[in-house]
């Protein structure tokens, strides 16, 4: 290597496209496109904050003003309201502590569109992030437990019916405190009993709107057998979450839809129907077959572990077609999952006459090529099994496959999906080519065909 | 004959086209002419025209007029040619060349009657029935046509190369 070819080389390339712009030379320009040096260069230069003069004092001040201004005395009116004295001094000589032009400097204000929603709010949790706080409750005197006696648990029994009646009882008092007709001494009694079962029912509250199955169960399941008053226990088995569990309540909703018709009572389409728009019913008259079905095996050092690999189709019969693959330890699951992506995966074909494809499309996956022909009317499907099964979910009646090289049915399968897909639209080619072109049959039959 | 050059601008202008570029260029000879005409008529070009070394501006290619022909300055004419794009996709993808320096292939009439309603030849020569969208030019008394032209003609003659997108 000679001494001199670094030189030469910086001087080619860089220096030499900057002393000379690029006037193309006669060498190797035979055709427009701007060489690869040319379309790398930057467009614009990288300016810093500094030279644009955004960190200058002025500005620093200007955005701090606009953004951290201190408390109004209205402002502080208002927090005097929510704040004890204590915790009002203690806000202000927070306020007091912080300067805001540090702020400025070293505060990051979020103003992208990802930003959180919220700066700090702790008034309510969080589900997921937050931490859920701890029931704190004593532990209980261990020398003074013991089971409940036969009596002991009869008057348990009653407490728990009274506690699970309350709702009901409340309602009752409530309306025999209106009674124009009760003397005032029963008015006051009413009152007394409306306060007790009040009271009680702040004590369960959560508990409500139960049925009477499950409060039996309840009370088997987690009722304390011990003269601990129900106290919360430090079991290793947990209680059964609530109805209403705080933070949760309202976020899950049943599954079932009443839209479905009683069709998808386990929920496996729910997810489908929010992504395709398609209806459970209609999802279901599609046609969905399993073409083929594999043991597919991944060897670890512990052994082989086998799983079940399955190709679905799915199509509507009328130039929709979908394929979907999936692999599982269990069958069910494969051809399952597989079906489902199948039917998430339906692409439009493109058909000639509602019956046939545009022309020859020939496909290549992998070693297996797929050449598919259009046929006439009244041809037929004769084709391999699977294609045949694949034309006829699309609605596909007259066509011609050949598949000359390698048969693999997952490969195939593929390749003619790829054909079907990557016809050419006749179309976009009159449009490209700016021609009119006509279809000759429908000429011949006088526009008497599909 | 200029053959060869029919084949190098087959391969030329689906390169070409492959690379997505916008315009290109090929030699200048008449063949090369002939057949670049016959693509523009067929809608595959967008504009065809005579240049040196560098291409014509195409802000100012509808009034462009390309230097005289001498006897100096023909060995470094070049045909500009505009490629076409539609939907993303190019207009021209394929382009093959059918007669060979070695093996030139004239067909008559019938024989090109029947490769225009996509069956494939019989007999003598071999060529494809054209699929969808594929147009194929041959060399005839009339000069290079497309093969219905040639057809609505009653001509025969060589075939020169077919291309489709």
């Amino acid at each position: 290597m000679s001494v001199a070819r670094p030189a030469r080389c910086l001087l080619s390339k860089r220096f030499a496209a900057a002393l000379k712009p690029a006037t193309p030379t006669c060498s190797a320009a035979f055709h427009s496109s701007a060489h690869l040096e040319a379309r790398k260069k930057q467009r614009f230069k990288s300016i810093r904050a500094e030279e644009m003069g955004l960190t200058s004092p002025e500005k620093v001040q200007k955005y701090t003003e606009e953004n951290f201004q201190p408390y109004t005395p209205e402002e502080i009116e208002i927090l005097k309201k929510h704040y004890s004295p204590d915790q009002m001094e203690a806000l202000q000589a927070g306020e007091a502590a912080i300067d805001p032009t540090d702020l400025t400097i070293q505060g990051r204000l979020r103003k992208d569109p990802y930003k959180i929603p919220y700066l700090d709010d702790f008034s309510r949790l969080a589900p997921v992030v937050d931490k859920r706080p701890k029931k704190q409750h004593s532990p209980p005197d261990f020398n003074k437990l013991r089971w409940l006696s036969e009596e002991e648990f009869m008057n348990d029994i009653a407490r728990f019916a009274k506690e699970a009646d309350a709702p009901q009882a409340k309602a009752w008092l409530e309306g025999k405190l209106n009674d124009p007709k009760l003397s005032e001494e029963q008015r006051e009694w009413v009152g007394a009993q409306l306060a007790k079962v009040s009271a009680q029912l702040e004590r369960t509250k959560g508990l409500e709107g139960k049925d009477g199955d499950a409060e039996g169960l309840e009370f088997l399941l987690e009722r304390s057998m011990l003269n601990d008053d129900n106290a919360p226990s430090d079991s290793s088995i947990a209680p059964s979450l609530g109805k209403d569990v705080p933070g949760i309540a309202g976020i899950y909703q049943n599954p079932i839809d009443p839209e479905d018709q009683g069709l998808d009572d386990e929920g496996i389409y729910q997810d489908l129907k929010r992504r395709t728009g398609l209806s459970v019913k209609e999802m279901t008259s599609l046609t969905v077959k399993v073409l083929v079905v594999r043991m597919v095996h991944n060897q670890t050092r512990l052994g082989k572990i086998r799983s079940i690999w399955v190709l679905a189709i799915a199509g509507n019969g009328n130039g929709r077609l979908g394929i979907g693959e999936a692999k599982s330890v269990e069958q069910g699951t494969a051809t399952q999952k597989a079906k489902l992506l199948a039917i998430r995966n339906m692409k439009p074909i493109p058909r000639y006459e509602e019956r046939t494809i545009h022309g020859s499309v020939t496909s290549k996956f992998g070693a297996t090529i797929v050449k598919l022909d259009a046929r006439p009317p009244g041809f037929g499907l004769r084709v391999s099994a699977r294609f045949f099964e694949m034309f006829r979910a699309c609605g596909i009646h007259d066509i011609a496959a050949k598949m000359p090289r390698s048969r693999r049915p997952m490969n195939s399968v593929k390749a003619c999906f790829e054909a079907l897909t990557n016809q050419k639209d006749p179309n976009e080619i009159a449009i490209g080519r700016g021609k009119k072109l006509v279809d000759v049959r429908k000429v011949y039959f006088g526009g008497n065909v599909l | 004959m200029g053959l060869p050059a029919i084949a190098n601008l087959c391969s030329h202008l689906q390169n070409a086209s492959k690379a997505r570029l916008g315009l290109t260029s090929a030699p200048h000879t008449k063949y090369n002419l002939k057949v670049v005409l016959a693509l523009q008529k067929a809608g595959f070009l967008s504009f065809v025209t005579r240049g040196g070394a560098t291409p014509p501006n195409p802000e100012t290619l509808s009034t462009y007029e390309p230097e005289p022909l001498t006897t100096a300055n023909i060995a470094r004419q070049r045909l500009w040619v505009g490629l076409k794009y539609s939907d993303n996709a190019p207009v021209l993808r394929k382009m093959q060349a059918i007669s060979t320096p070695k093996r030139p292939i004239t067909m008559k009439l019938p024989d090109l009657e029947r490769v225009a309603r996509g069956w494939d030849t019989n007999g003598r020569v071999n060529v494809r029935g054209l699929n969808m969208g594929e147009c194929l030019f041959v060399s005839t008394s009339k000069g290079v046509l497309e093969v219905r032209e040639a057809i609505e003609r009653k001509m025969g003659g060589l075939v020169l190369c077919r291309a489709g997108p």
